[in-house]
């Protein structure tokens, strides 16, 4: 099959610009544009701003994590923060991370999916985007309280299943642990997925599936051999950024439960003090293990999301 | 034939039949946790006495009014709203400028530029507060102030604020706008105030909500550095009244989500123009 190859949408753009027709007089803007390592100073504002608040925190964070006990350079605390009990906690945390994110996954492009479909009522594509919107930035306390009086011991909604007969304290559920985590953080992590989704649905289109149907394929077909192909880097990509979004938070799950099996809550323990001096290098090397975890997924996730703006923009 | 069209007609139904069931099932899943807290909020009733018969009863704002009246709560809610003016004026004040200038001089940055701009993903709230914790003993004059949150609150709204500008400014002719100034005489400060500004207006205003709405929900680094703001203040009042606790929770929400329909109203709005850049509709707060 052959597929036009359209260009990434930021680097098309760019190339637009840079090639667009030069005038026959020079406008000030071109004199200026001759002095082209001139512009980079443009940023210097912009590139100070980044290193002293957020490139100097980081990296004060890897000096602290990479120091023996008597004071000297070396990797022991990084090796204790990833065995014994911090290791539990990286497990437990990756668990419910990845927990999160497969079922952000499934019923957010699901949902974008019905969405980005239905044809009645006209409205609802735009419920459905919008609410996204809200809801995919309703972490922190709100939702943690909003499921503490729904799903906590004394919920409505453990009453509610309990006169259907369904004691949810019956077994191992707790808000603080992996199934219960897993439900609260679906309540932003579906919503992001409709919102990173959308548009790549709606780049599906109509014709490649008469196409499928003309040439002899069912719907099963139509899903397997084109429609999740051309959606897998979006779904891929959507895996990585709802792990990285539920591996890091912390108002929400601070407000669920003191389980310190979770990293963040782990990292604010060490950080709130109450340990020996030289124990704190690994609260540090516990945030350093986190950023280069966060690092990989957000880098795979660019490269990903750059492979998908193929199909979304035509 | 006969048979395959049934085939095909009933096929559909169950086509439909999927995505209806996962709209009915969200709707329950995103309502019911919403309506819990509201009943805990303003029902002054136990769960376990809860039934049908009084399913109405003792409703109040009762449990608002006793909040607003806690000796605290003007004081962590004026801290977060002089946080939020001051992040989205920091905001706009270093990214407009920025933006700007990597459209007119610096096509070819653009991609490194919106690359950094995600970087706070990589650097999560509570590593970045980590680091904080560590820089503080070399820097407590300005650590110690209230008000040395704001740079990092910019940090932490980059991903959405840089977005939401650089949407702003695809959407117009940056560069032959800013040469007509120009070459009418006017200076770069007034081509940047009275050209490319007023043409950002949707732009702008949509990125101090996101900015407004991030400020007022933070808690991360306010809790573990100790600052008074008003997510620390809500979650210190749930211990001793959570229901008032609740109570404000969904004040909080009520808030944030009427800055969100005013930002999707302005998109909307913006869309409308021809040169818009279909891509960034949908999900202009994302990464």
């Amino acid at each position: 099959m052959a597929i036009v190859n359209i260009p990434p949408l930021g680097e098309e753009g760019a190339v637009a610009q840079a090639t667009a027709p030069s005038h026959f007089w020079r406008t000030p803007i071109d004199n200026i544009r001759n002095k082209k390592s001139l512009a980079w100073f443009g940023l210097v504002p912009f590139f100070l701003f980044l290193i002293l608040f957020l490139l100097i925190p980081a990296i004060s964070v890897f000096a602290q994590a990479l120091h023996d006990e008597d004071g000297s350079f070396g990797f022991s605390a990084m090796r204790e923060a990833i065995s014994g009990q911090n290791l539990d906690a990286f497990i437990f945390s990756l668990k419910f991370s990845a927990g999160a994110a497969f079922v952000g996954v499934i019923f957010g492009g699901l949902l974008a999916y019905a969405a980005a479909t239905a044809t009645r009522p006209r409205w609802l594509r735009n419920i459905v985007s919008s609410f996204s919107g809200v809801a995919a930035n309703m972490g922190g306390l709100p939702l943690a309280f909003a499921f503490l009086s729904l799903l906590g011991r004394q919920g409505l909604g453990t009453k509610i299943l309990n006169a259907f007969g369904w004691d949810l304290y019956a077994g191992d559920f707790k808000l603080g642990e992996v199934s219960g985590l897993i439900t609260v953080y679906s309540y932003f992590n579906i919503p992001l997925m409709v919102l990173v989704t959308l548009p790549a649905i709606d780049g599906l289109k109509t014709s490649w599936r008469e196409a499928c149907a003309n040439l002899g394929g069912s719907a099963w077909t139509y899903w397997r051999r084109v429609g999740l192909p051309i959606l897998a880097p979006s779904l891929l990509g959507g895996f990585l950024l709802l792990f990285a979004n539920s591996f890091s938070a912390y108002a929400t799950a601070r407000q669920l439960t003191d389980n310190s099996k979770i990293v963040p809550l782990r990292i604010s323990f060490f950080l709130g003090g109450d340990i020996s001096i030289g124990e704190d290098a690994v609260g540090y090397s516990l945030a350093a293990w986190m950023i280069i975890l966060m690092g990989i997924s957000m880098a795979a996730y660019w490269l990903l999301r750059r492979r998908a703006e193929r199909w979304s923009n035509s | 034939m006969e048979q395959l069209m049934r085939q095909s007609r009933s096929q559909r139904a169950l086509g439909r039949l999927l995505p209806t069931l996962v709209l009915i099932a969200s709707a329950i899943f995103f309502a019911f946790p919403l309506l819990a807290m509201a009943r805990f909020a303003f029902q002054n009733l136990q769960v376990i006495d809860l039934g049908w018969n009084n399913l109405f009863e003792k409703w109040s704002f009762s449990s608002v009014t006793a909040s607003f009246s806690d000796d605290f709560f003007a004081e962590a809610l004026t801290l977060s709203l002089k946080l939020a003016v001051g992040t989205a004026l920091f905001t706009l004040g270093l990214l407009v400028p920025t933006a700007v200038w990597v459209h007119l001089r610096l096509p070819k940055a653009r991609v490194f530029v919106e690359f950094l701009t995600i970087l706070p993903y990589v650097i999560p709230a509570i590593a970045l507060v980590a680091g904080i914790v560590v820089v503080k003993p070399h820097a407590r004059w300005f650590l110690n102030s209230d008000y040395s949150l704001i740079p990092f609150y910019v940090v932490l709204a980059l991903p959405f604020t840089y977005r939401s500008i650089d949407t702003g400014l695809r959407a117009i002719d940056l560069k032959v706008l800013v040469e007509a100034s120009r070459s009418l005489g006017s200076t770069w400060i007034a081509t940047l105030f009275r050209v490319v500004i007023p043409n950002l207006r949707a732009a702008i205003i949509s990125s101090t909500f996101l900015t407004v709405a991030v400020v007022l929900g933070e808690y991360t680094i306010s809790d573990v550095l100790l600052k008074r703001t008003f997510p620390s203040f809500m979650a210190q009042y749930r211990q001793s009244d959570p229901r008032g606790g609740y109570a404000l929770a969904i004040l909080a929400l009520l808030g944030t989500t009427l800055l969100f329909v005013a930002i999707g109203v302005l998109s909307k709005s913006r869309s409308t123009r021809p040169q818009q850049v279909s891509r960034s509709q949908e999900n202009e707060i994302l990464v």
